[in-house]
């Protein structure tokens, strides 16, 4: 202790000074080494209920927005290359308004083979008809001729027999003349067919085809080759639990927010439950479909011009729950 | 009279610093293995405690832990927030998951998948990057310790892992309490964890639930139970759980309930003989101030007073000392998040308490039953 | 009590007997003494080993309950106060000087003095200041800083009548303070205790059997077998 001044003690004040000191600075160091466990709010906004649902009973689900028509997978009535290509996606079509048109020419040829034919046709009946004619007078000739002996009965039985053969051809020709207008009608037919119109009024959500690609009438490599549908306006198709069906006020209005933006909600209102149960398809991001869960699907309505909802976006969806429902 | 107690006390130093040492190694003892062991098991509660925003947990009826879970099918999450207080509720996937590391070892890791939208489940901070780095393709956040376990002295980011047969980049460390187990956790959002994570049928293991401003989490945890028939509970509750489970299945409270009773006995031991030494040594003096005229009870005050102070100055060097382990262990991956609870000390000093009120009184009974007659004989 | 009635004796015992148990029987080691001390007088108390005298001067001095009998110490029945009052009757009224000392080897010479005064709740510095001024009084002044265990033995005998003397008591009780000593310092310890420990209203008496200071007694007592054999000025000639 030699160290230290004399009047001051190393067991009776030094000491005690450490102790002290180390004890206020365990206590410091262990109040702030506990740890943080305070409950902290996300950073982002997740899907909430909120307005009047937030504390009542109420039902959730997911589910994906859809055109108001459903989307609609156009094909193609003939196989052939895409000549031409009349819409881009986004493009709002009228009823009957061209998409595109497959490769035609073939049947053109066929058309303008058909109309030969007419024609081939045509200059057959006129043919025949001439023949016809004179054949008709020359009977007409023979038949008044008196004497009997200025006429052979053969010479006039030949004569009548050219007369029904010239009838003969002229049908015939009138025959052909009807199958060649058939035929080109039938050439004209396939055009048309070769031009896919809009069947409704909508938007082209999709198109997967482009100028000179082959289509099939089997449908090629699983995408459609155009979607469309009806966007104004939009609908979601909400999957609910089946067990949690019987809760779902049917007929009230969801609260409906797209994934990731929670907090942008709007209201939309009820269309129809779908009268069929289906098995679950993925919409919460689940990998496979093998999920033995079944779900009633909900349609709502979303109000018009909302440009946050496209067609396809996943959404989240809070439902008021029945009343009758809750036993509370 | 106490500063003459304090005096002979510090006077006799080889039984002063004896007292000391006994009293000053059963605290650093007794504290520092109950911190070690109630750190320990609350390793079992670090996946509950690394997730900061939810209330409530809501799982399988049959999971136990974070890390002992079965999986949900996917509605569960609907079904969750359909039920009234629930303020927001998002997926949250756990599994176990093999890594193929670029020198071609594997090694199992624990993949969490969080909320894709608000990456809700994850650590709060970040030792590197930040959480946006999810948004990335195949992007994976690795935990601060498992980065030491899987790339020693190496930065991780960037590094490439196959996870499942697909592509995964560490892009982020993320400041989280490690596992019992220390495994290797790789946080990455939920779309992608399903596909890190061998197919199974079910997947979605737990569905976080904040609950509405003004809504009790146990309260809300009922009713989802009895809503939707799933488990639910409340982050507290799920912590004690997974501590539940490590006491439950390993041998770790036996063993440092052992020491710490060695650590107590030691103590007693020690400091028993010692103090019961240091008062026969002094009984003469004792003897001569009862024939003097002091009382008992100021003999009783001087002898708490020398048990008082070895006790304090012992208790206070034995807290410093654990402080100084934990302190200087704080930076080993092993002992990440170690803390020392404020109970902890609080039962240190009640056992100090313990063990000097024992050894003070058996000792106090030799001076009090010291005849002042004695002197003269 | 006042301090000028001194015909009042100082110790009074009446009857005092003391029994001991020993295994089955009991051993009476006093047998009922009679006694009168007085103050201002130097009493010794003369016995061998095993007469009693240690039982004796521990009862009068209030440390050990007599078996029967009563001791009055300045007009107090000592024995029918409280355990706590007796304790206190003691700190104000009695100084004691052991045969060992057993001075407190932790703190200094000074500090060992002054203890009956800190007990007694006065402040230390003052207390010490006090047992300083004994301290001049004895001739130890320059001892007053040193540990117990820097003294000689006379030196601690001086510190020890110094706490015995600090409080000013009216009773001193001395055991045996030459048996330690050779012949000169016994009888300067002796000359020393007349002068400063005898005074007019207070009592002392010293347990010895050191047959080199019976002269500088004012009283001698001869105990024997638990009864009192002689009281006079001068041992009897048979010792």
């Amino acid at each position: 202790m030699a160290l230290l001044p004399k009047n001051i003690s190393f067991s009776r004040q030094v000491l005690p000074v450490i102790a002290l000191l180390g004890l206020v600075f365990a206590v410091f160091f262990i109040w702030n080494g506990l740890p943080d466990r305070e409950l902290s709010e996300p950073d982002q906004e997740p899907p909430r209920a909120t307005g009047e649902l937030a504390y009542e009973n109420r039902v959730a689900g997911a589910g994906v927005v859809e055109p108001s028509s459903e989307v609609i997978q156009l094909g193609t009535a003939l196989s052939g290359l895409v000549t031409d290509l009349r819409v881009q996606p986004g493009d709002f079509v009228e009823k009957g308004e061209p998409l595109f048109t497959v490769d035609t020419r073939a049947i053109r040829s066929q058309l303008a083979q058909a109309n030969s034919a007419i024609g081939e046709a045509r200059a057959a009946i006129a043919e025949a008809q001439a023949a016809q004619s004179t054949a008709s007078r020359q009977l007409a000739l023979y038949r008044n001729v008196d004497d009997p002996a200025a006429v052979s009965r053969a010479e006039v039985i030949r004569a009548e027999g050219d007369v029904s053969a010239a009838n003969g051809r002229l049908q015939l020709a009138r025959a052909r003349l009807q199958a060649a207008q058939a035929t080109a009608q039938t050439a004209r037919t396939e055009i048309g067919r070769a031009t896919v119109r809009a069947p409704i009024a909508g938007q082209i959500l999709a198109v997967n085809i482009r100028p000179g690609e082959f289509l099939s009438t089997m449908g090629g490599g699983g995408a459609p080759f155009i979607e469309m549908g009806e966007t104004r306006p939009l609908h979601v198709r909400i999957d609910i639990d089946e067990e949690q069906a019987s809760r779902v006020d049917l007929g009230a209005s969801a609260i409906i927010s797209p994934r990731g933006a929670a907090n942008s909600q709007v209201k939309a209102s009820f269309i129809r439950a779908e009268p069929l149960v289906v098995p679950k398809r993925s919409l919460t991001n689940s990998a496979s479909e093998r999920v033995d869960v079944r779900v009633l699907q909900v349609i709502y309505q979303l109000p018009e011009g909302d440009s946050r909802f496209r067609v396809g976006q996943q959404v989240d969806a809070f439902i008021p729950a029945a009343k009758t429902a809750d036993s509370e | 009279m106490i500063w003459i107690a304090i005096r002979m006390l510090t006077g006799d130093r080889q039984k002063f610093y004896g007292l000391l040492f006994g009293i000053a190694f059963s605290t650093l003892l007794i504290t520092q293995q109950l911190t070690i062991f109630v750190n320990l098991i609350e390793r079992g509660a670090s996946g509950v405690y690394n997730v900061s925003s939810a209330d409530v947990w809501v799982m399988d009826p049959v999971s136990r832990t974070t890390d002992v879970a079965y999986a949900m099918p996917s509605t569960a999450l609907d079904k969750v927030r359909g039920v009234k207080g629930v303020e927001w509720a998002v997926p949250h996937l756990r599994a176990n998951a093999s890594v193929r590391t670029k020198d071609g070892d594997l090694e199992g890791v624990a993949v969490i998948g969080v909320d894709d939208a608000t990456l809700i489940g994850l650590p709060k901070s970040m030792v590197e990057g930040s959480t946006d780095v999810l948004s990335q393709p195949d992007a994976v956040i690795i935990d601060d310790v498992g980065t030491t376990r899987m790339f020693p002295g190496e930065s991780p980011i960037g590094e490439r892992l196959e996870l499942n047969d697909q592509r995964a980049v560490v892009r982020g460390i993320a400041d989280a309490i490690p596992s019992f187990t220390s495994t290797v956790v790789l946080y990455t959002k939920y779309s992608q964890a399903l596909r890190y994570v061998p197919g199974t049928r079910n997947r979605l293991s737990f569905v976080l639930v904040g609950a509405a401003d003004g809504v009790e989490a146990k309260s809300l945890s009922d009713s989802i139970e009895e809503q939707t028939g799933l488990k639910a509970q409340t982050r507290d509750e799920f912590a004690r759980d997974g501590v539940q489970f490590i006491i439950e299945n390993t041998g770790i409270p036996l063993n440092f309930g052992i020491t710490v009773l060695l650590g107590f006995i030691v103590g007693v031991a020690i400091v028993g003989l010692t103090f019961s030494l240091f008062i026969r040594d002094n009984i003469k003096q004792f003897g001569a101030l009862k024939a003097i005229g002091v009382t008992n009870g100021k003999i009783a005050r001087m002898v708490a007073a020398q048990a008082a102070m070895v006790g304090l100055i012992g208790y206070g060097l034995g807290v410093l000392g654990t402080v100084g382990f934990i302190y200087g262990f704080s930076n080993n991956p092993t002992f990440k998040g170690f803390y020392i609870p404020w109970q902890i000390p609080l039962i240190s000093f009640a056992a100090m308490v313990l063990i000097i009120a024992l050894t003070g009184w058996i000792a106090l009974r030799g001076v009090m039953k010291t005849e002042p007659a004695a002197v003269f004989r | 009590m006042s301090k000028s009635n001194t015909a009042q004796p100082a110790i009074c015992t009446r009857g005092v007997t003391r029994d001991f148990p020993a295994g089955q029987d009991t051993i009476t080691v006093l047998h009922g003494i009679d006694l009168d001390v007085k103050a201002g007088e130097l009493t010794y108390l003369v016995g061998e080993s095993g007469s009693g005298k240690t039982t004796l001067i521990s009862i009068m001095c209030g440390i050990l309950w007599p078996t029967e009998g009563e001791v009055q110490v300045f007009g107090t029945d000592i024995y029918h106060l409280s355990d706590t009052e007796l304790v206190n009757f003691r700190l104000e009224n009695i100084g004691f000087i052991f045969q060992q000392y057993n001075l407190i080897p932790a703190i200094d010479a000074a500090s060992n003095a002054a203890v009956p005064l800190i007990a007694q709740g006065m402040p230390r510095h003052e207390a010490r200041e006090r047992s300083i001024e004994m301290f001049d009084k004895l001739n130890i002044l320059d001892q007053a800083d040193k540990l117990p265990n820097q003294l000689s033995g006379g030196q601690q005998q001086r510190v020890a009548i110094a706490r015995a003397l600090v409080h000013e008591p009216r009773l001193v009780v001395c055991d045996e303070p030459t048996a330690a000593l050779d012949a000169s310092s016994g009888r300067r310890v002796m000359d020393l205790l007349r002068d400063v420990a005898v005074a007019e209203d207070r009592a002392c008496i010293i347990v010895t059997h050191d047959n080199r200071i019976f002269d500088l007694a004012d009283r001698i007592l001869v105990l024997e077998d638990g009864r009192i054999t002689h009281d006079g000025t001068q041992m009897p000639e048979d010792h």
